[in-house]
């Protein structure tokens, strides 16, 4: 057991020893996360606002003109564009200018004051942006109900509306997008940075013929394993730390549950990254193609962690698939400990869902391990075999010395080989 | 020594056989955009919001529950019926529900009221988008609730201001049309991280000194990678546009050759900084961690991807705008949904073809330094 944990550390030390080495990546995986935070929240942190918007005023009375300041100083929209008439403001919009375009008729002031008749208004909104339409559309029908609201109130007639509801927001009362973005922006950080540190673990080795230099010494497979998880655990963790801390002091979001249950229900965040990395570390021939795995991989789990899309709008379908997603689960976790105050008692369901996610790609990693250390060593081997199968039945008459030659040529490869592809080369040999 | 396009072409050549000798990279090169493409479009169903209430009637008149049970029964929502404050707050902690509605006793009797009768609303403040939905829905059911009421005892006149909208390029476009357009920028950045690597990969490997001593000059050199890794995603657009328009039925309302130019000066912007960032660095791996950095959540966040991006911030916007990704969500929502011609999206175009141009030009500057 001593010698184990010895092996282990010292495969954590060399791993240290290898990253301290490389100065631009240490201050990068250590900085870059502060920074992305700070930039990128403070940049998207507010709620959708001033989206360009065109008037067709019609009627061009006192009351129309009050509606268009109405609107104008509402916080999603921002008045931009005055329009001679509805083909000019369609053609802003064509050219992305505008978002929205508000049509007020004529008439429009007559109609507002008489009881016996409503007065109408047109909203077109670019559809090519739901956001865009559902925003406009809804600031547009509130500025609307508003007037309706005072006019009524004005000529105390009985009002249209006959229940009455006032919203107030629990844990956010200003309805403030940023908790919600700072969080996304938390586990999304950590996520990336452990996911392709655990990736590029094994294939960097490999690419640069050191793999073979490790099997031969007494460290084992698992030893091996365990010892390059542990710096990037780390790092997570530091990670997840620091912008913890970043987001106390600098966006002054409350931290209103228990930050030590936070970070340690970091841990199996980070060790799900830590198995799904070194099962595509495993799987792939270069560096590229990890990237490319990890790339692939990192968008399927934010587009299914709940921040694209609400979890409860998205098909039945997915919203089992997106169960895998470690990021949902962590997302869920950090938003009620951070963000709601919940305690263990009310966040074991994603916890066990995360430890679930964490043990299954450990698994998945383990068994593809067991496979060797070489990539596609099953397949090539199974190549071998077949292609020499082929070449003894087709040469059964060539003289004995000849076919041993063409044997040991075509042995099985060794476990610890290189990944460039051995076959081909020796068919272009031959 | 001149710069000579049969040394591009060489260099050309060298590359596609790099490309091709690992067919595993071509085909994830290929067929990954599509493939995360058609994974992401999954998750935008055509369908509006659920929204999960839970219901506490103070009240217990019939009117009262008149309401609620029109709440019950309507598709939009689900209840969850408590009693109390402390009820309710537990939910909201667990995230159980996105709302809770309290409807205070005296309920029945207010709704004759001339100032209506209140009903308080307590939305789940973190999830934003949840919140919205959740007011958007409830606003809707109580003017509707209330129209039914008003038509019951014949309360009153018309309200006297109404709203019509209307989409303005078809009415049935949904989310999913407005969203797989504008997510084609972001999978085709998985092609432009295999070129920052391919460049250091030289590096690391030192083949890149051995080509230092050739006739080679640098810009022959950074142009032949560039096509090469331009045409190979390039030819990748065919799947993506397949799966968007046949698979997910988006409309595809604009000029094809646009597009594909405009995709084509997209991917040479993202090789371009790409480049730019494999010249800085000597290894892979920190090519690999400042890319991810680069592309994967400004991808998300900046590029006008969920929140359309606000004019009136300058910093935000300018930063946004450095991203070729900001210029082609906008030029890929306008071509899809909108039909927009060249004449109508030319200030993207113009934008995009001079990020293009900064980016090439700023990875063949830093280049050049580092081969002399």
């Amino acid at each position: 057991m001593k010698d184990i944990l010895h092996r282990i550390w010292s495969v954590v030390v060399k791993e240290f020893l290898q990253l301290s080495r490389d100065k631009v990546l240490m201050g990068f995986v250590i900085l870059a996360p502060l920074l992305e935070l700070a930039l990128m929240a403070n940049m998207t942190g507010d709620s959708v606002g001033n989206l360009p918007l065109a008037v067709v005023d019609r009627d061009a009375s006192r009351a129309s003109r009050e509606l268009v300041a109405k609107l104008d100083q509402s916080e999603e929209l921002l008045l931009t564009t005055y329009a001679e008439n509805v083909d000019q403001a369609r053609e802003a919009m064509q050219h992305g200018k505008v978002g929205a375009i508000v049509v007020v008729p004529p008439g429009y002031g007559e109609y507002l004051t008489d009881p016996q008749q409503s007065a109408e208004v047109q909203v077109i909104v670019d559809d090519s942006n739901y956001v865009v339409a559902t925003t406009a559309e809804s600031s547009v029908k509130n500025a609307a109900s508003e007037i309706s609201r005072d006019l009524t109130a004005h000529t105390t007639t009985i009002s249209g509306e006959p229940v009455k509801i006032s919203f107030v927001a629990r844990f956010n009362a200003a309805l403030d997008s940023r908790p919600r973005t700072i969080t996304a922006l938390l586990a999304m950080i950590v996520y990336q940075v452990t996911l392709i540190i655990a990736a590029q673990s094994f294939t960097r080795e490999r690419e640069r013929g050191t793999l073979e230099q490790l099997r031969i010494t007494p460290v084992g497979r698992v030893e091996l394993i365990v010892g390059k998880a542990i710096p990037t655990l780390v790092i997570g963790l530091i990670n997840a730390l620091t912008m913890i801390g970043l987001i106390i002091v600098w966006f002054e979001v409350p931290i209103r549950g228990s930050l030590p249950l936070l970070l340690l229900l970091s841990i199996p965040f980070i060790l799900a990254q830590i198995g799904w990395g070194t099962l595509i570390s495993l799987v792939s021939h270069n560096q590229q193609q990890a990237v490319l795995f990890v790339f692939a991989m990192a968008m399927l789990e934010v587009a299914c962690s709940g921040f694209l899309v609400p979890a409860s709008d998205m098909p039945k379908v997915m919203q089992v698939v997106s169960q895998v997603s470690s990021v949902q689960h962590y997302l869920v976790i950090l938003r009620g400990v951070m963000l709601r105050g919940a305690g263990i008692g009310s966040v074991w369901v994603p916890t066990l869902a995360l430890t679930g996610v964490a043990l299954a790609a450990m698994a998945l990693a383990w068994l593809r391990l067991h496979a060797g250390l070489d990539t596609d060593s099953l397949r090539q081997r199974l190549r071998a075999a077949w292609q020499q199968r082929q070449k003894q039945s087709r040469r059964r008459p060539s003289p004995t010395t000849r076919s041993r030659r063409e044997k040991t040529k075509l042995a099985p490869q060794p476990v610890y080989a290189t990944h460039q592809e051995p076959v081909r080369r020796r068919r272009r040999r031959s | 020594m001149r710069f000579k396009p049969r040394r591009l072409t060489s260099i050309l050549v060298k590359e596609y056989r790099h490309i091709l000798r690992e067919p595993r990279t071509l085909w994830m090169i290929f067929l990954s955009p599509a493939f995360v493409l058609i994974a992401l479009s999954f998750l935008f169903a055509s369908g509006s919001g659920h929204v999960e209430l839970a219901v506490w009637d103070h009240d217990r008149t019939p009117m009262s529950r008149e309401f609620t049970s029109n709440l019950d029964s309507n598709a939009d929502f689900s209840v969850t019926y408590v009693d109390g404050y402390e009820e309710i707050d537990d939910l909201l902690i667990d995230q159980d529900i996105d709302a809770a509605v309290v409807i205070p006793s005296g309920f029945g009797d207010a709704v004759h009221d001339p100032a209506g009768a209140p009903v308080q609303v307590i939305l789940n403040g973190i999830d934003t988008f949840a919140a919205g939905q959740a007011t958007g829905s409830l606003l809707g059911y109580a003017s509707t609730f209330g129209l039914k009421l008003s038509e019951q005892f014949s309360l009153s006149a018309p309200p006297p201001l109404q709203v019509h909208s209307q989409h303005a390029y078809s009415s049935d476009t949904d989310k999913r049309d407005s969203m797989i357009p504008a997510l084609i920028p972001l999978v085709f950045s998985l092609p432009a991280m295999a070129a920052a690597l391919a460049l250091t990969k030289e590096k690391e490997t030192k083949t890149l000194e051995s080509l230092v001593v050739t006739p080679v000059r640098p810009l022959e050199y950074l142009g032949g990678k560039l096509v090469a890794y331009v045409s190979t995603a390039l030819v990748g657009l065919l799947p993506v546009w397949l799966v968007a328009t046949v698979v997910f039925g988006v409309p595809f309302r604009g000029n094809l050759l646009v597009f594909v130019a405009a995709t084509a000066t997209f991917l040479l912007a993202n090789m371009g900084l790409a480049i730019f960032i494999g010249n800085l660095v000597h290894s892979q791996q920190t090519a690999t961690v400042i890319a991810l950095f680069i592309f994967f959540v400004p991808g998300f966040f900046l590029a006008g991807l969920i929140d359309p991006i606000d004019t009136t911030k300058i910093v935000s916007t300018g930063v946004s705008h450095i991203l070729p990704a900001t210029h082609f969500v906008t030029i890929c929502r306008a071509i899809f949904v909108k039909g927009a011609t060249l004449g109508d999206i030319w200030p993207s175009v113009v934008g995009l073809l001079g990020i293009a141009a900064a980016w090439v030009g700023l990875g063949a500057l830093t280049f050049k330094k580092r081969t002399s």
